[in-house]
């Protein structure tokens, strides 16, 4: 099997980038899309040009790593899948694919199709944690959840911070991904102490990293290799105005 | 863009320090020691909540809404343009008038409300443009990105229906337009009033603004269909279960707003409506 590919290229944060072109080949339907890169690496490292920077890590779909977008959908053409659980059975022979960073203001490009979103690390550390006394593990069911309350928590905790929801949203809105980790806690009862807080703070910290606004598309939910709903923004947005209302 | 040359740029940025920001607000209390108590500064963290993202598009919903609210009564009140006789319409618009302390009060509430709409989405949309600034060269397929053409519009149909709205207004209750409009009067049980159903099929006669009006209200059909769903969602009222309502209930409200509002130049058009 072949493929035509068209990959971004970029040195640093700095420097302009521009599209590459390069012929994939030898390669089967049954391969990921990252090891398909690989191959495509191997040859350039041997031909001694620059391999092509992207991130990886489990290659299994739960780190949230393997950011960049495949003719302009981010996580390629599958729903419910990150680009390393992407095989190339999901193409047809000899197609051409562009391949690109995730494209945001808050995600600044630092080389080819790596681009830095240490800003969710920022949201999260402006809230998305529960405060408790460390000490022995408490015990697994001596704060009893519904079931209902838990599964929907569980959804929400399915977020791997990749940032498709970003990347996806005509407005570079990282609702998604601030409402899956805000349903997420405070959800919970472990959460409800710094509920209120938790959103003001998540929220004014998503505002100051240049993230866009939500406009009700729903791009993000449809990319999201992790399914969230956009159900969890619709509870942010109500969480959010309880939390000006408490103010008052 | 143009936006920018007019000097919106500073009124409506929000994030980099315009007029109507907590800044400002600071200024003034700066100004006035007297105000620095915890009760105010605590207030301050209330505007600088409600200047956030989700606090604007709460605005935006919110006052959406009441603007819905108006047509929604506004085309209903127009349908009485269908009663047989002109007198039904000219002696409601008759009684609209004569509580200037009312009609002054709901014509400023309208006001402050459109103004209100106006600044959270411009300034939404401003910063939206902001954080987007390259797209991707290949456009994904739009059926997965679930692209609709009344929600990729919504700011230039809104646009476009706040210039519908200045001409309507010095169409029919300035009467800028044309000014025999004024000079219109009929006598409906003993009591002299503005005969407003010649006013508007004499208006309507002509043809392009017969089609001026159907065409604004095509926008407020696509305005409205993307709008009408999304205030469930700002209000945190959508989920899953109940989201093919509200699509479903946005495609039918601006459906009868658009049927409703120009059934009337359509049929003064048609002779249906005439003098
Ligand atoms: C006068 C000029 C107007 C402008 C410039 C304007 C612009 C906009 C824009 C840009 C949005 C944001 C849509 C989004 O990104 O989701 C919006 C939303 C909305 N507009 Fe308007 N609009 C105008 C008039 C109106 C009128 C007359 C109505 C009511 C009849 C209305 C009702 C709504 C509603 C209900 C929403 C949805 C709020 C939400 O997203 O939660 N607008 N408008
Ligand atoms: S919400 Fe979905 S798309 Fe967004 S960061 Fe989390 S897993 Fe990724
Ligand atoms: S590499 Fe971890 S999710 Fe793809």
């Amino acid at each position: 099997m072949k493929l035509h590919l068209r990959v971004w290229r970029q040195q640093s944060r700095q420097s302009e980038g521009s599209f590459v072109t390069y012929e994939a080949d030898g390669l089967t339907p049954n391969m990921s899309f990252l090891e398909m890169l690989d191959v495509v690496n191997d040859r350039l490292t041997k031909e001694g040009q620059e391999p092509i920077a992207f991130e990886h890590d489990c290659r299994e779909g739960i780190c949230g790593s393997c950011a960049m977008a495949i003719n302009g959908e981010p996580h390629g053409p599958n729903a419910g899948a990150t680009t390393c659980q992407v095989y190339l059975r999901s193409f047809r022979d000899g197609q051409t694919l562009t391949v690109e960073p995730w494209r945001a203001k808050a995600f600044p490009v630092i080389k080819d199709l790596v681009a830095d979103r240490s800003a969710f690390d920022r949201i999260i550390q402006s809230g998305g944690f529960v405060s408790v006394g460390t000490g022995q593990a408490p015990d697994a069911n001596a704060i009893p959840i519904g079931k209902g309350i838990a599964e929907k928590a569980f959804d929400a905790a399915h977020c791997i911070g990749c940032g498709a929801c970003v990347a996806a949203c005509r407005n570079s809105s990282a609702m998604l991904f601030v409402a899956a980790k805000v349903s997420h806690l405070g959800l919970l009862p472990q959460g409800q102490t710094e509920r209120k807080q938790r959103v003001q703070k998540m929220v004014a910290a998503m505002d100051a990293e240049g993230f866009g606004n939500c406009s009700n598309q729903y791009a993000c939910e449809a990319v999201c290799p992790k399914e969230i709903s956009v159900e969890m923004i619709a509870r942010m947005n109500r969480d959010y105005a309880g939390a000006v209302v408490d103010q008052i | 863009m143009t936006l920018e040359r007019l000097g919106f740029e500073t009124l409506f940025s929000y994030r980099s320090g315009g007029i109507l920001t907590v800044e400002a607000l600071e200024s003034i209390l700066f100004l006035a020691p007297s105000l620095q108590t915890d009760d105010f500064l605590m207030n301050k963290e209330i505007l600088r909540m409600i200047q956030s993202s989700i606090g604007r598009k709460w605005i935006v919903a919110v006052t959406g809404v009441l603007m819905i609210g108006f047509v929604v009564v506004h085309m209903t009140g127009n349908l009485q343009m269908f009663a047989g006789t002109p007198d039904k319409i000219n002696g409601y618009a008759h009684l609209l008038k004569s509580y200037p302390l009312v009609l002054w009060s709901f014509r400023l509430g309208l006001l402050a409300t459109a103004a209100l709409h106006i600044w959270g989405t411009i300034s939404l949309a401003r910063e939206n443009r902001i954080a987007k600034p390259v797209g991707y060269a290949v456009a994904g397929r739009k059926s997965r990105l679930q692209v609709t053409l009344t929600s990729v519009t919504m700011v230039i149909s809104g646009i476009i229906l706040l210039g519908f709205i200045i001409f309507h207004l010095l169409h029919f209750t300035a009467q800028v337009v044309d000014r025999s409009y004024a000079s219109m009067e009929t006598v409906v049980g003993g009591v002299t009033m503005p005969d407003v159903y010649r006013m508007v099929v004499t208006g309507f006669s002509k043809p392009w603004i017969s089609l001026f009006y159907v065409v604004a209200m095509a926008l407020l059909f696509s305005h409205l269909r993307h709008g009408a769903a999304s205030v469930w969602q700002t209000f945190g009222l959508r989920d899953r279960n109940s989201a093919q309502f509200i699509e479903m209930g946005s495609w039918i409200l601006a459906t009868v707003l658009f049927l409703g509002f120009s059934s009337i130049p359509v049929a003064v058009l048609l002779g249906v409506l005439k003098l």
